[in-house]
């Protein structure tokens, strides 16, 4: 019997179901994945990078920084805080349903930490044991609120607030998640490292700034020119034994300074329906931590400074 | 086409009527898979170059650190892409082609087709290679030729595919012989999963994390799926046929191709990935249930050669060639026929004689005479047998690297291992490990036959099989150490990350040994399989020269 | 390769049993498997949460209603049958868009899931006969004030917020009251 046709047919079902299962339907759900409201403010999220940043992804691309870089956090689990922040009028009960979530505090030890708030009273609990805290608490006339805090050793390493998801990475070409680390994860260095100037000397000779570090230094992406009139402002400061011979100064090509605004432009801590995080806005400042909340305009920053901090 | 007895009429004289559809057959093979396994040999060598560049960066960041072509964002994706698409692809579909041809007991169809298939497709590697260096690479792991380096490339297979596509449909046996199942799907699956990963990534692109998602499927469908395919087809081949033993069993085989397609097509995802949860935890259920077709292959191939077994008895071949011993006055008559009019005058009893091993005419048959080592190693068992040993060190390494995978996919090892050098040690172990031996043990075992002549350098071939098993192992094993170490390390916050990074370096030192190693060993390839092509076109020169001489002689009256 | 030799011919053993069972392990252990780590093919499920509803429980919420929790409410309790697009399902539950039921006064939504709502009712211009259970009368004043208000505030439905004061007071006034409400005696309230 010929079995060739038979053979074709079933190996090409077979194969098929692969191309199914992991090219059509992912891109039926998340192919056409739309900007969606970030948790607890009307702004969207992700906003389009900024065209130099744009520029300085292809960059990234061209020069292969995602064969040492990932841009991928991994979480391990989700935790509930308990924070209080107003104690009402009725200080005694208060104090009694203190006593009554958390057994191990004592009388005075509850009625100082009344008096800085807010606070979290508990940490670590599942959202139930969370939801139960939160109603005693008030009941009792207080403002408690919980708290869900991300955790996993990625995190714990300061790389991230929360594990990254598919919508932030919409409006990239190419998405340059890397599958190595050799370098330190890269998801959130826009918020890590915002100062261009520590990027740009860090490209051009690495261990300047990071003594052990095993990237190859990227000179190509600046230029050695002669000094005209004066010196320019984008001129690069740099120790004896890296510097140009006088008359003579370094300074970052396009390509450094578009790569740069891409590397400040990475943020990915926003909280969302599908990954969600409590934003602690600081007291006072409305933008010193990633708090999209006050203007949606910090979740991915504009041009860079190019001038060099010292 | 016939062209034995016109390019070789010495060699002619000794062979019998029967004789003419086999070495029609090799013959038909002889000049696309010459140009499909030198031409893959060289982007071998070209890859090993770029890879060892880019090793050494590691113990020393500043070394080739000016120009932008040799920064290691660079070098690194050429090195992977000439690997990948020079020679990994195009030697694979050679030896497919040949065992195609071989199992249907038929020629190879529109050779002419595929030789220039092969040429579009190197035209189009080069392009893509030079262009990964200028910096437009794609950004995809696999797929990292330029998009216009993929219209030729696209064109090559295509030419190739149909040669192998026809070859397979004018088949003289109707019976299906297990390698052709895995090397008939591996011919479709390329173009598939290929022109679905260019459209998707580069000349349509699919939005956000999607293209992470398609890059995924495509690089393992390709480094995995496709490696496991056209390696396993010649395994399956080749083992039985070198040990002159029966395959065990049938059963098993086809058992491990279909959990291949079924369930080997669906890895890739990392569990890290940002996709939503579904996705990672079907590909790592699906490579979990790989683990069965791995027990597959390994019990079928221990089965069918136990280690240490005797060759089976030398049978009579279906074609109805002659016995061993005529063979081997045959090579030896063709080596002398062909160099004997050019060497000296009088050596008419030489040719008239060839089973006569008496006189020893010219200094250039002495090989042929002595009857080199790889040839002996050839005839006689399994012991000394080259190829063999290059196939069971492949079949080795396939089973350690798909049960790295599995491991590596597996949702507590991958916590550990995922983003570490675990993954590049599977990969690295699979592709050079298992597929590139099963090719070196196919070229050791197909060409001397195809050309009718031995390898010039048979000790080199030796050497490779060390310095490639060697580099293998030196390679692998420490970045999959490394990976282990680092990731475990890694766990606690505690651990500042450029510390664990560095404890990695001595790992990587030898991880470059082992590169160095893999590179000498190529070379060896490349200079035997060159050496191969250069004696055989010279011989064929030098009697075509003679026939056309001795033709003058003939008329001008003149004695020899 | 000596040319002598036949091409090799294959045996015809069947696959042994263990490797056949250990398969069939595998895929069992593969399914429980997908079963706690796949989030049943959600797309907004990412691990380590293991299902929409793990998502939702881990959503910021507490010191009073917000939008997030009166979707996460909605989505899990009142979406089932008027839909996650608020426009109902003929013969399940009547739309909440362009609801005049919905936009109107607080007093007359509250009291709807807090005890129910049966017989003939117009909505929108149309007829609707069902009955609706009291699926708020479990909720806490903080969700049930969440989810009036997310679902007088979407779908272009513009009206103001219910509070959990609100809530509260009503609960208080209807007291243990399990008869469900009829159209007419809701519009006869103030």
């Amino acid at each position: 019997m010929n079995y060739g046709p038979l053979l074709f047919l079933a190996a090409f079902f077979a194969l098929a179901g692969s191309w199914f299962g992991f090219v059509l339907t992912p891109q039926a759900q998340i192919g056409q994945l739309q900007p969606t409201n970030m948790l607890g403010a009307p702004t969207l999220y992700p906003q389009a990078r900024p065209g130099l940043a744009r520029q300085g992804l292809g960059v990234y691309r061209a020069n292969g920084c995602a064969d040492c870089h990932t841009q991928q956090l991994r979480q391990r689990g989700t935790l509930c805080d308990v924070v209080l922040s107003d104690t009402g009028t009725n200080i005694p009960a208060v104090i009694t349903a203190l006593l009554k979530v958390k057994p191990g505090l004592s009388g005075p030890a509850a009625r100082q930490w009344l008096s800085v708030l807010p606070r979290p009273v508990l940490q670590g609990l599942t959202p139930a044991e969370a939801d139960a805290a939160v109603r005693v608490l008030n009941g009792a006339g207080a403002k408690a609120t919980v708290s869900i805090v991300p955790v996993g050793p990625d995190l714990a390493r300061g790389w991230g607030k929360r594990r990254t998801v598919a919508r932030d990475f919409l409006f990239d070409y190419p998405v340059a998640l890397g599958s190595q680390r050799i370098g330190p994860d890269l998801a959130n260095v826009g918020a890590r490292q915002p100062d261009a100037g520590w990027h740009l000397r860090h490209l051009y000779a690495p261990r300047l700034e990071v003594k052990v570090s095993a990237m190859p230094p990227h000179r190509f992406l600046f230029e050695k020119r002669k000094i005209e009139r004066s010196p320019s402002p984008d001129a690069m400061v740099l120790p004896r034994d890296l510097a140009p011979p006088p008359g003579y100064e370094i300074v970052p090509k396009p390509e450094a300074g578009a790569l740069v605004a891409y590397l400040l432009s990475l943020r990915a801590d926003a909280p969302l329906f599908e990954a969600p995080l409590t934003v602690i806005p600081a007291p006072g400042a409305a933008g010193a931590t990633n708090a999209p909340a006050a203007s949606g305009a910090t979740s991915t920053n504009a041009a860079p400074t190019k001038a060099p901090a010292k | 086409m016939n062209p034995t007895a016109s390019s070789e009429p010495a060699a002619a004289a000794g062979l019998g009527a029967d004789e003419v559809g086999a070495s029609e057959m090799d013959v038909s093979c002889r000049l696309p898979l010459l140009v499909l396994l030198t031409s893959a040999a060289a982007w071998l060598v070209i890859a090993s170059g770029f890879a060892l560049i880019s090793s050494l960066k590691f113990h020393s960041p500043d070394f080739l650190a000016g120009p932008a072509w040799l920064t290691y964002g660079r070098v690194h994706p050429a090195a992977s892409s000439a690997f990948l698409y020079g020679f990994c692809l195009q030697s694979g579909l050679g030896v497919s082609l040949w065992l195609l041809a071989r199992l249907g007991r038929t020629g190879l169809a529109e050779g002419w087709l595929v030789t220039v298939g092969a040429m579009f497709w190197n035209v189009g590697v080069t392009v893509g290679v030079l262009g990964v260096l200028a910096g437009e690479r794609t950004g995809f792991e696999a797929l990292e030729l330029p998009g216009y380096a993929t219209p030729m490339v696209f064109v090559g297979y295509l030419l190739i595919g149909v040669g192998g596509a026809l070859t397979f449909h004018q088949r003289r046996e109707p019976r299906l012989y297990v390698s052709q199942w895995f090397l008939f799907a591996a011919l479709f699956w390329f173009p598939w999963i290929y022109s679905t990963a260019q459209l998707l990534l580069v000349t349509f692109p699919v939005r956000g994390v999607m293209q992470s998602v398609v890059a995924w499927w495509y690089a393992d469908n390709l480094r995995f799926v496709w490696l496991w395919l056209a390696g396993l087809g010649a395994v399956f081949y080749l083992v039985p046929k070198l040990t002159r033993r029966e395959l065990q069993n049938r059963n098993l085989a086809l058992f491990a191709f279909w959990l291949i397609l079924l369930f080997g097509s669906w890895g890739g995802i990392p569990n890290s990935a940002p996709v939503p949860a579904w996705m990672p935890a079907l590909s790592a259920v699906g490579t979990v249930l790989t683990t069965v077709a791995l027990l597959a292959v390994g019990l079928s191939v221990w089965k069918t050669a136990p280690p240490g077994s005797p060759a089976g008895p030398v049978t009579k071949w279906p074609f109805g060639v002659r016995r061993q011993s005529d063979l081997s006055a045959v090579a030896s008559a063709k080596a002398e026929a062909a160099t004997a009019l050019s060497a000296a005058r009088g050596v008419q009893e030489a040719k008239r004689c060839p089973s006569q091993s008496g006189v020893a005419p010219a200094r250039r048959s002495a090989p042929a005479r002595r009857r080199a080592p790889l040839a002996t190693a050839l005839q006689s068992g399994a012991r000394e047998n080259l190829p063999l040993r290059f196939v069971r060190f492949g079949v080795l390494a396939f089973l350690v690297a798909g049960f790295m995978r599995v491991l590596g996919s597996s949702l507590p090892v991958s916590n550990v291992t995922d983003l570490t050098w675990f993954g590049p040690a599977t990969d690295q172990l699979n592709a050079y490990g298992f597929f590139a031996m099963v090719v070196f043990g196919a070229a050791y075992g197909i060409l001397p036959q195809l050309m009718g002549l031995e390898f010039p350098w048979p000790r080199l071939a030796r050497a490779h099989f060390w310095l490639a098993s060697l580099g293998v192992v030196l390679l692998a094993a420490p970045l999959a150490i490394a990976g282990v170490l680092e990731g475990l390390e890694l766990r606690s916050p505690d651990n500042a990350f450029m510390d664990v990074v560095k404890a990695t370096l001595p790992c990587l030192r030898l991880s470059t040994m082992g590169d160095l190693l893999m590179a000498l060993g190529h070379v060896a390839f490349l200079a035997n399989l060159a050496g191969l092509a250069a004696r055989f076109y010279l011989a064929r020169a030098a009697s075509v020269f003679s026939s056309l001489t001795l033709d003058l002689y003939k008329q001008t009256g003149a004695k020899p | 390769m000596p040319p002598e030799t036949a091409e090799p011919g294959a045996g015809n053993m069947p696959v042994p049993v263990w490797l056949m069972v250990l398969f069939f392990v595998l895929l069992y252990g593969g399914m429980v498997f997908f079963d706690r780590y796949g989030g049943w093919f959600d797309a907004e499920v990412y691990m380590p949460y293991a299902s929409l509803a793990d998502v939702q429980a881990c959503q910021p919420h507490g010191g009073g209603p917000s939008a997030e929790r009166g979707r996460a409410v909605y989505e899990n309790i009142c979406g089932l049958c008027h839909n996650s697009d608020g426009k109902g399902r003929p013969g399940q539950a009547p739309p909440f868009v362009g609801s005049e039921w919905v936009t109107g006064s607080p007093n007359l939504m509250i009291r709807i899931p807090l005890s129910g709502l049966s017989g003939p009712v117009r909505v929108d211009g149309t007829e609707w006969n069902l009955s609706m259970p009291a699926m708020g009368a479990a909720l806490p004043d903080d969700d049930l004030a969440g989810v009036l208000t997310y679902i007088r505030q979407s779908w272009g439905n513009k009206a103001s917020a219910v509070t959990p004061e609100q809530v509260k007071a009503v609960r208080a006034e209807l007291g243990a009251r399990s008869q469900p409400w009829t159209a007419e005696q809701l519009k006869a309230l103030p």
